[in-house]
């Protein structure tokens, strides 16, 4: 999907997902951009359309989209990790507790965090490859463990506040006029960017996805690939967890409930197979921004966040159905021809 | 014998669990706080139930959670204005129903990932009430206990939920219809091919687990006097896992409704186990997915020593 418009020329560029996908990001932000930009009574602008604004959009959508960076390669993989926003709280508590009740200075406490997050990934990683069991129930049974280990060394009441201004200058200031967070996303995602469109990593990450035997057969080491993104998740998720800890100057066991839904939705919505073996970074990039005006834009407009996060639901459903529309008409003349001989393996299974 | 290995090993750790709270804590056997823990629990046994036959046909549900909170608000709503409790059981039923079919619909109809359709719908139907409704709390007045009083209401709970398992276990094991399940959860081809229609188990499968999790609404709406619509988060996780820990194989096509009933039991015991015996009831959420992890790694284990 992703090469498509250096065979097909800009024909098929136009009918890529990303293109449709693009314009649809576009449409979204100048339709929020007239609901919700309004000028107050002393005549300033206000709301979605001022530089304010879009930069608050960035600065709330970062730690989601870190989360669905590191999602693209395990969903290119098959698989999938429920328990990025659990990581992702564990680690700021891990975090908060290191530095206030540990006394480590932040920077070895941010290091801390990020063991923890590597580690959280290596279980998911050895249970999914050693003991070959299905990613959805290791990462749902990791998904209440880490969640629960949070709630359990704050007591679910305590939360880590009084952080160094040079350490909440992370979330909360600018740096060279733009949110500080954001160089920390950029590079991330260039990273993921080049992994999975550049190396052989990428190539295998797809190849596993499509046909996990087959890729096995060509040689390539399945297990270690997979061990390699749910750690490469883990890590990612715990530096997500540092951010939301700047940006809120707190750290609590709470942190980042609900993102592994807009994680997987912003991926899905990016194009990627909820099968795997398909997909791109730059597709994940345009979901996390159709995701972020959705979500900003509605409550910037004063609309009831409630609709916000339904309508991420909603607009999950859609995209998973138009991935599969194609699919479907593209099979059915396919199987009335072969039924006597093959049968189509049946989609419910 | 051992067949069953794997359910009575659960229920020999329900047993040693017992046991220690006998010597330890025997405070825990007292008659009325045993009996409103297990009319605290009916409710999860009748949703564990529609959740074994989803997992057995190798789909999953994460959306019961929010069913529950949907369907326990429409029927608390009716139970609100007066209508009596004939009228608002089947609405509450009803309600589960239509959102458990159009799950079934996504996921049987179109061949989405029920992981991922259940877990927008999830999202969905939760915050579509919170809208509606704001978090307020409903008053359903005299209907609490169905009328009943607290003694003939909490008894009359505890044996629905028991013959929803009886219907549900002795279905799965005589009638047509729950062999067909597990030859869908076993291989959805090869039950094609035998004449089945998976795609129709799946949906209908849907239907009644949401069907079930109005049953289920409801039998905990009439606990309180006022029934708060953000009921059953986290339902979802602790059904799963009571039915992972029962034995029912993630995969589908293996376990029984037997081994639920102990894994939900086993489950439901560690909370008030733990303030028995003096942990702190904060790393409840820390023990029940380490035990996710345990019966899964188990399982695993078990497949992988059996084909090498």
């Amino acid at each position: 999907m992703s090469s498509s418009h250096k065979t097909g020329g800009t024909k098929a560029l136009l009918r890529s997902h990303e293109f449709i996908l693009f314009v649809v990001v576009v449409v979204e932000w100048i339709f929020f951009y007239f609901i919700g930009t309004s000028k107050n009574f002393s005549g300033h602008t206000v709301g979605f359309g001022t530089l304010d604004a879009q930069f608050d959009i960035l600065r709330h959508s970062c730690e989601i989209g870190l989360l669905a960076l590191v999602m693209t390669p395990i969903i290119l993989t098959g698989g999938i990790d429920l328990s990025v926003g659990s990581v992702l709280g564990f680690a700021a508590i891990v975090f908060g507790k290191l530095w206030r009740d540990g006394h480590v200075p932040i920077p070895e406490a941010m290091l801390g965090a990020l063991a923890v997050g590597a580690c959280a990934g290596g279980l998911n990683a050895f249970l999914i490859t050693w003991l070959r069991l299905p990613p959805l129930i290791v990462t749902l049974g990791t998904y209440s463990l880490f969640r629960g280990l949070a709630e359990a060394v704050t007591h679910g009441a305590d939360t880590f506040t009084g952080f160094p201004d040079s350490f909440n200058f992370l979330g909360q200031e600018r740096w060279l006029g733009m949110p500080a967070q954001l160089p920390v996303f950029v590079i991330v995602a260039i990273a993921v960017w080049l992994l999975v469109h550049r190396t052989t990593f990428g190539r295998s990450f797809r190849a596993i996805g499509y046909a996990p035997e087959g890729a096995r057969y060509a040689g390539l080491p399945v297990e270690r690939r997979i061990a390699l993104v749910y750690v490469l998740a883990g890590v990612v998720a715990a530096l997500a967890g540092i951010i939301y800890t700047a940006r809120l100057g707190e750290a609590k066991a709470d942190s980042g409930t609900g993102y592994e839904l807009f994680a997987i939705t912003a991926v899905v919505l990016g194009g990627t197979s909820i099968f795997g073996g398909s997909g791109s970074v730059h597709g994940t990039l345009l979901g996390v921004a159709a995701v972020a005006i959705l979500k900003n834009g509605i409550s910037l407009a004063h609309g009831p966040t409630e609709v916000a996060d339904m309508l991420t639901g909603v607009l999950l459903i859609l995209a998973l159905t138009a991935s599969i529309v194609p699919k479907i008409l593209s099979k059915r003349p396919a199987r009335v021809q072969t039924v006597p001989s093959t049968p189509q393996p049946s989609p419910t299974s | 014998m051992k067949k069953y290995f794997r359910e009575l090993s659960v229920a020999g750790a329900l047993g040693v669990l017992l046991i220690a709270l006998a010597i330890f804590a025997p405070a825990f056997y007292q008659g009325q706080p045993l009996l409103s823990l297990l009319t605290a629990t009916a409710p999860k046994l009748v949703v564990a139930c529609g959740m074994a036959l989803i997992i057995i046909g190798r789909q999953i549900d994460i959306s019961v959670g929010s069913q529950f909170a949907v369907s326990g608000a429409c029927g608390a709503l009716l139970l609100g204005h007066g209508q009596p409790v004939a009228v608002a059981l089947p609405a509450a039923m009803l309600a589960g129903a239509l959102m458990g079919a159009f799950n079934g619909a996504l996921i049987a109809g179109l061949g989405l990932p029920s992981i991922v359709v259940t877990l927008a719908t999830m999202v969905s139907f939760r915050e579509a009430l919170r809208w509606k409704r704001q978090g307020e709390l409903i008053n359903i007045g005299a209907a609490q206990w169905f009328g009943l009083g607290q003694g003939h209401g909490q008894w009359t709970i505890i044996i629905v939920a028991l013959a929803v398992l009886l219907a549900v276990g002795c279905a799965m094991r005589y009638l047509a219809a729950g062999r067909f399940i597990y030859a869908v959860g076993t291989d959805a081809e090869a039950a094609r091919l035998a004449g089945i229609n998976p795609r129709l188990v799946t949906f209908l499968n849907f239907v009644l687990i949401g069907a079930l999790t109005g049953l289920a609404a409801m039998m905990a709406a009439v606990q309180s006097p006022l029934v708060d619509p953000n009921a059953g988060v986290g339902l979802e996780l602790l059904v799963i896992a009571a039915v992972v820990v029962g034995g029912v194989s993630i995969s589908g096509g293996r376990g029984n409704l037997f081994g639920v009933f102990v894994g939900l039991l086993l489950l439901s015991c560690i909370s008030p186990a733990l303030t028995y015996l003096g942990v702190e009831a904060y790393w409840e959420k820390a023990i029940q997915g380490t035990i996710i992890l345990l019966a899964v790694v188990a399982d695993g284990w078990r497949s992988r020593k059996n084909k090498n």
